[in-house]
């Protein structure tokens, strides 16, 4: 009985800490909170880093940790869009509904590219706000650092000077890396790739890699026999330098474009926790650059 | 002279269209009205069921199928006589529903959902209520028609079940609209590290299978029953949720009470009636598992049980127009387990076994036995070209129905069910 007792003392204490409770979609978020919050918060992440961030189960824990959040941020730009509304909806918390103060969505703080003209399911998957895997651009990722840093403070005003600081290291340390990834990428600066899914976009457009086309016909729409005919003419006719795989669509089709036509094939983690080397944000771009200049 | 004359009037044509063209793009820049409102139109969208059936039994036969004893004690066809108006009903093609739906945030305080049922002959509100956004301390309420939260699968939508057909004793307890009333709902969610909410809803009560408000009364008025005005319908249900890596459990249990008054020919003057006045109790568990393998793969087992005890009284009326009182004591139970495989990004594949386990009624004490361990056999593929349209194939063994009278009639179906979705529609919970 005094176990008991003690157990759902302790699940309330760690509902009403005294340290902000954070909740993010996805990984790599998380550890940009844990990088400018410290022990001054307390951050989850829902979704699994390895698996597809389009087609999330929306577990019942899920709502549990939106209800106990007191700050939700979000990918934005559609991403979740096919996942995190009922479990908004069903969390019953009224701090953390899109507008209120207890919501981010970082999306609104980056240029997206890819914007399509016109939108219609013809065209598959399609995200009227853009391309939404910004976050691979190492430039959009300062851009969220100080989003987050704004509203952490915004929410929490004691320990502002405490996330300000946090920031500044963490913007230094940021612009170190990515000149470092620089020169190192520079080895395939403007080379062409393939992908399977449009995931690296920005990756490669802030390297000046080149993408020259998608292994799938339409985003979310697996690869056809058509389709991977092309993609052959293609690889056939240009110098294609590799093909990118993320690691939660199937392998199939690359390995067999790969072992056909003799073309390196490249397994990217897309989010932190993706592979097990990518266990942060400096990490997962450490690693992508690792792999891709391997 | 002729081309200079069709130069002219070309120039003419193009000095007209030019300053138009300009006024365009400039209207575009400022949009066309100061009184615009096209960006709160709220999502809307539009789902079509399709099915192509084929089946060992005539239509006529189908639509006269029943589960004995499941309404009136006596084994009455339902009320309204056509129990089997449902889906996929006749053999060739079926167009099951179209379903439009409208959602949008009321204002910060407020948000409505609302789904218009439509089938060939007319149209329906199937769903119109609105939900708070911020009410403080883990609180939300609910109010209009909607379909009730009592167990698992009732308040799915039917495009989002996993199988073309309600489960036999959710069809048997609630009839084939499910348990859908107008009232308000509280929920809770508790702010403990694990999921637990609470939840209970005051409803009219009015089901074509467990609950009734209606008055009723012989031709001579010995016995007058009157409606039940306001709520009749209570409800209490409290789920939780564990995860165990990468399995999610999802534990429920309901319980509903409300009153339940219906009769059949009870006050025409002619032929024999029959009616009665109880008290329905209901109780619900449910149990979903959800193992994920990787990104795309999972296994899901869902299970639900429901008893239902009507305790009251029962009234026949004979063709001299005498009436009889009797005690009434009903009970029925029964349950369903699926298993869904998702086996690719496009391909699921499932089985259901179901089985009505319970079924008697005891008139004055004395026990009617009526068939009981009637089971249901179903298998489903399905092919979702992407996450709008869904090819479905299922085929359904059938043990659990009766011919009037009392002929046992077991029978077999293969559905192609064709379910589409467009415009924006909201995403589907666990």
């Amino acid at each position: 009985m005094k176990k008991i007792l003690f157990l759902l003392l302790f699940a309330m204490q760690l509902a009403y800490s005294k340290q902000l409770n954070v909740v993010t979609t996805y990984p790599y978020i998380a550890d940009v909170v844990k990088i400018i919050g410290a022990e001054k918060v307390q951050v989850t992440a829902l979704a699994r880093g390895d698996y597809n961030p389009h087609i999330i189960i929306p577990k019942p824990s899920f709502i549990v940790k939106v209800r106990n959040a007191d700050l939700l941020i979000i990918n934005g730009a559609q991403l979740e869009i096919g996942w995190l509304p009922p479990i908004l909806k069903q969390a019953n918390n009224g701090n953390v509904q899109p507008g209120e103060k207890g919501f981010l969505d970082l999306s609104n703080f980056v240029q997206m590219i890819e914007i399509p003209a016109s939108v219609s399911r013809e065209y598959g998957d399609v995200h009227p706000e853009g391309n939404p895997h910004y976050y691979l651009n190492p430039a959009n990722i300062i851009k969220i650092a100080h989003s987050i840093t704004n509203k952490l403070c915004e929410l929490d005003m004691v320990n502002e000077p405490f996330y300000r600081a946090n920031l500044t290291s963490f913007v230094q340390n940021w612009d170190r890396k990515v000149a470092g990834w620089k020169e190192t990428l520079s080895s395939i600066k403007c080379k062409k790739v393939i992908e399977y899914h449009k995931v690296f976009d920005y990756f490669l457009q802030a390297f000046d890699i080149n993408l020259v086309g998608t292994l799938e016909p339409l985003p979310g729409i697996p690869p056809t026999t058509k389709h991977i005919g092309e993609i052959e003419k293609l690889i056939e006719r240009e110098r294609i330098h590799c093909l990118l795989q993320d690691v939660y669509n199937p392998h199939d089709a690359s390995k067999y474009i790969s072992k056909k036509l003799d073309l390196k094939m490249i397994i990217l983690p897309h989010d932190v926790g993706a592979v097990k080397e990518a266990d942060g944000i400096f990490q997962l771009f450490d690693e992508i650059v690792r792999r891709l200049t391997q | 002279m002729k081309y200079i004359k069709i130069c002219f009037i070309l120039l003419i044509i193009y000095s007209v269209q030019l300053p138009a063209r300009e006024a365009n793009s400039e209207n575009q820049a400022k949009n066309n009205s100061p009184f615009d409102q096209s960006k709160f139109v709220p999502d809307i969208s539009f789902i079509a069921d399709i099915s192509y059936l084929s089946r060992d039994l005539s239509n006529d036969s189908y639509s006269a199928l029943h589960i004995p004893g499941t309404y009136f004690p006596l084994g009455h066809i339902n009320e309204d006589g056509h129990s089997h108006a449902g889906f996929n009903s006749l053999r060739g093609f079926n167009f099951n529903y179209g379903e439009l739906s409208l959602y949008s945030i009321v204002d910060p305080y407020f948000d409505l959902f609302a789904i218009i049922h439509l089938v060939p002959e007319h149209a329906g509100l199937e769903e119109a209520y609105i939900t708070t956004r911020k009410l403080p301390y883990g609180f939300q309420i609910k109010a209009g028609k909607f379909l009730s939260s009592f167990g698992r699968i009732n308040e799915q939508h039917t495009h989002s079940w996993n199988f073309t057909d309600r489960p036999l004793i959710s069809n048997l307890l609630f009839g084939d609209e499910g348990l859908n009333e107008i009232g308000g709902r509280i929920t809770w969610v508790a702010p403990t590290n694990f999921y637990l909410m609470f939840g209970t809803e005051i409803l009219t009560g009015d089901n074509e299978m467990s609950f009734g408000t209606a008055s009723f009364s012989d031709p001579n008025r010995i016995i007058k029953v009157d409606e039940d005005e306001g709520p009749n319908l209570f409800i209490g249900y409290a789920r939780s949720a564990f995860d165990i890596g990468e399995t999610a459990l999802l534990l429920g249990i309901s319980y509903a009470h409300g009153s339940t008054k219906a009769e059949h020919d009870f006050s025409s003057t002619s032929g024999e009636g029959v009616a009665m006045k109880a008290n329905s109790n209901i109780i619900g568990g449910d149990f979903t598992l959800k193992h994920s393998f990787d990104a795309v793969r999972y296994l899901s087992f869902q299970a639900e049980y429901l008893y239902r005890l009507m305790d009251g009284t029962y009234y026949t009326r004979d063709s001299m127009n005498a009436v009889n009182i009797h005690d009434l004591e009903k009970n029925q139970s029964g349950f369903y387990f699926q298993l869904i495989g998702k086996l690719g990004l496009q391909w699921r594949a499932g089985v259901r076994y179901d089985l009505i386990n319970t079924n008697d009624a005891k008139i004055d004490g004395i026990k009617n036995s009526f068939p009981e361990n009637l089971a249901k056999y179903s298998a489903m593929i399905e092919y979702n070209p992407t996450e709008f349209s869904r090819l479905r194939l299922q085929y359904n063994h059938d043990r659990s129905k009766y011919l009037e009278p009392n002929i046992y009639k077991p029978f077999s179906e293969i559905i192609l069910q064709l379910n589409v979705t467009i415009g924006a529609h909201g995403a589907h919970s666990f």
